[in-house]
């Protein structure tokens, strides 16, 4: 493929992404602003340390994330990137449980949850492939 | 084979962040969704549950093999061991604790409601598992 081509596609990549994060933002928004209730705005905090790992560890060199080194910060973060994913669908899930919000809100949080986790996993692949082909 | 522990040394530690979050959360949802007030003392179980699992982590392998040499001296094996055995009765006196207060919430009807005792028993369980997959991801070196 033309060099050209293939930057031309990385940024359609890109850009798609951005629509992915900004469409789970909406979602996540609209969740709370068409009942008129704020309460499922507490999920942003599990959103918050959801992309830790990825944050502290992926600029540096990747191959420490994926691969087994072992190394205590790396397990740590990954662990809170586990109990926070676990936060994300469990608070929508007590307040629905405890009456506090409706189904409509709950689906909308689920889905923005999911289209998050999508968007993250793409960008975890889109960088292991521009590793493989930056290595060429 | 090789491959699965591989696998495993990546995603083992998200693996028991979520068995532990899973834990507390059920028990968040019981104190929530409870019509009564939750005493302290249900909370405790869980509270020392995540202690022991914190403890029988932060020992490092290597000191309980056979020719580790401390600079505490020859004989210090026994120090790591006593830190382990700690960590194991605190981790089944909360187990009996959890249990019995789900029996006792099932056999009256004043005080918290069954979902309360059994969500108690759920989080000390999925602690103490999420505390020994924890252990078993980082000593797959």
């Amino acid at each position: 493929m033309a060099r050209s081509m293939r930057t031309c596609l990385h940024s359609g990549r890109l850009a798609l992404l951005a629509i992915l994060v900004s469409g789970g933002i909406v979602l996540q928004i609209l969740a709370c602003a068409l009942y008129n209730n704020w309460w499922p705005m507490l999920t942003v905090l599990m959103y918050l340390i959801l992309p830790m790992p990825l944050i502290f560890f992926l600029g540096s060199n990747s191959p420490s994330m994926m691969s087994n080194d072992g190394d205590t910060w790396v397990n740590f973060t990954k662990f809170l990137t586990g109990a926070s994913i676990v936060g994300s669908i469990a608070i929508p899930s007590i307040l629905k449980h405890a009456g506090v919000i409706g189904w409509g809100a709950l689906t909308m949080e689920l889905s923005s949850f999911l289209v998050f986790g999508v968007a993250i996993l793409w960008l975890i692949q889109m960088n292991s492939e521009d590793e493989y082909s930056s290595a060429f | 084979m090789e491959n699965l522990a591989l696998l495993w040394g990546i995603i083992g530690p998200g693996v028991a962040g979520a068995v532990f979050g899973a834990g507390w959360w059920f028990w968040v949802d019981a104190v929530v969704c409870s019509s009564v007030q939750v005493s302290f003392l249900h909370y405790l179980p869980g509270i020392f549950a995540s202690l022991a699992a914190l403890m029988f982590n932060a020992v490092n392998k290597d000191e309980i093999g056979y020719d580790y040499y401390s600079p505490y001296g020859d004989d210090s094996e026994w120090r790591v061991k006593l830190w382990l055995f700690v960590a194991y009765v605190v981790s089944f006196v909360c187990l009996a604790g959890s249990v019995g207060m789900l029996v006792q919430d099932a056999l009256t009807d004043k005080g918290p409601s069954v979902w309360t005792g059994v969500a108690g028993v759920l989080q000390c369980v999925l602690v103490l598992i999420s505390g020994l997959i924890y252990w078993t991801c980082h000593s797959e070196d």
